[in-house]
């Protein structure tokens, strides 16, 4: 194999899968060279195979839309469970300086 | 009216739905697009577990993200673009973690073609390899051959998704065909 179809080879690639033609530098030699296009038809099958991937679907796994929502709902259920200590926390600190100020103020002399 | 525009309208109303915080019609829109993300998730990033990871994460994204969605793009194009992105942040997380293997893609369905038997040995055969050469593939070089060349985005889409220039989205384009070709031919 020719140091020439190696620096060729990703030009003959980007042919292929484009349907250009190879670069300019490349082309005489790529033309003339039956590596060169072996290679091409071969990319050319390959740019069609990763083309009609496209259409293909995997599976997802089954337990997705659980996992999805369910991790929805723990938010939720976290977001929740924040919710009730902060007012209640919120609500001691009120009494409490409620109570702070009641004893703190001033007081006149009868 | 036809059947698709029949389908819009009903996820357009999903959507809707959705956006409005309703969690079962979001559960019915991921039922529709799951298997879709999956597929997006498991080519970017090979390991079946971290591609499931990746739908899960991708599909929690787009309920957050939902309420921001305006349906200039489809929805699927929608999912998409955050699965590239959720499977890129995963991807860090877990090389930083430790290294990771890329498994074999099993569970695929039929090719097209393979209803035709004296095609189907040979289309078969290419797409097991191609299969194993696209996992062979450098990540980065991965994603942007999944991208351009299985899902048809531009180079700046997928500059912008991966957050790369344009050209340097065209540079890794143009080694990882060059390096498939190779990893191909090797294999044949």
């Amino acid at each position: 194999m020719s140091v020439i179809c190696e620096m060729a080879a990703p030009f003959v690639a980007n042919s292929a899968v484009e349907g250009t033609p190879v670069a300019r530098p490349f082309r005489a030699h790529a033309e003339g060279c039956l590596k060169c296009q072996a290679r091409h038809v071969a990319m050319t099958k390959t740019a069609r195979e990763l083309a009609s991937m496209s259409n293909e679907t995997l599976p997802a796994p089954m337990d997705l839309e659980w996992r999805v929502m369910s991790s929805l709902e723990g938010e939720l259920a976290l977001a929740r469970s924040w919710r009730t200590p902060v007012a209640v926390t919120a609500a001691v600190l009120s009494m409490a300086a409620a109570v702070v100020i009641w004893r703190l103020r001033p007081r006149t002399q009868s | 009216m036809d059947v698709p525009q029949v389908e819009r309208d009903k996820e357009r109303e999903l959507i809707s739905r959705a956006q409005s915080g309703d969690r079962a019609a979001f559960a019915a829109l991921v039922r529709e697009h799951g298997n879709e993300v999956y597929t997006l998730a498991r080519r970017l990033v090979g390991d079946p577990h971290m591609a499931a990871d990746v739908a899960q994460e991708t599909l929690i994204r787009a309920w957050k993200a939902l309420p921001n969605f305006r349906g200039d793009a489809a929805l699927s194009t929608w999912l998409h673009r955050i699965t590239v992105n959720t499977a890129w942040t995963q991807k860090r997380r877990a090389r930083r973690h430790s290294g990771l293997s890329l498994d074999e893609f099993t569970d695929v369905a039929a090719p097209m073609g393979a209803d035709h038997p004296e095609m189907a040995g040979e289309i078969l055969e290419l797409r097991g390899r191609l299969r194993q050469a696209l996992d062979a593939l450098p990540e980065a070089q991965r994603q942007v051959v999944v991208l351009k060349d299985v899902y048809d985005w531009s180079h700046a889409e997928i500059a912008d998704a991966m957050g790369i220039s344009v050209s340097a989205a065209k540079v890794r384009l143009h080694r990882a065909r060059a390096r498939l070709a190779r990893s191909l031919e090797a294999s044949a």
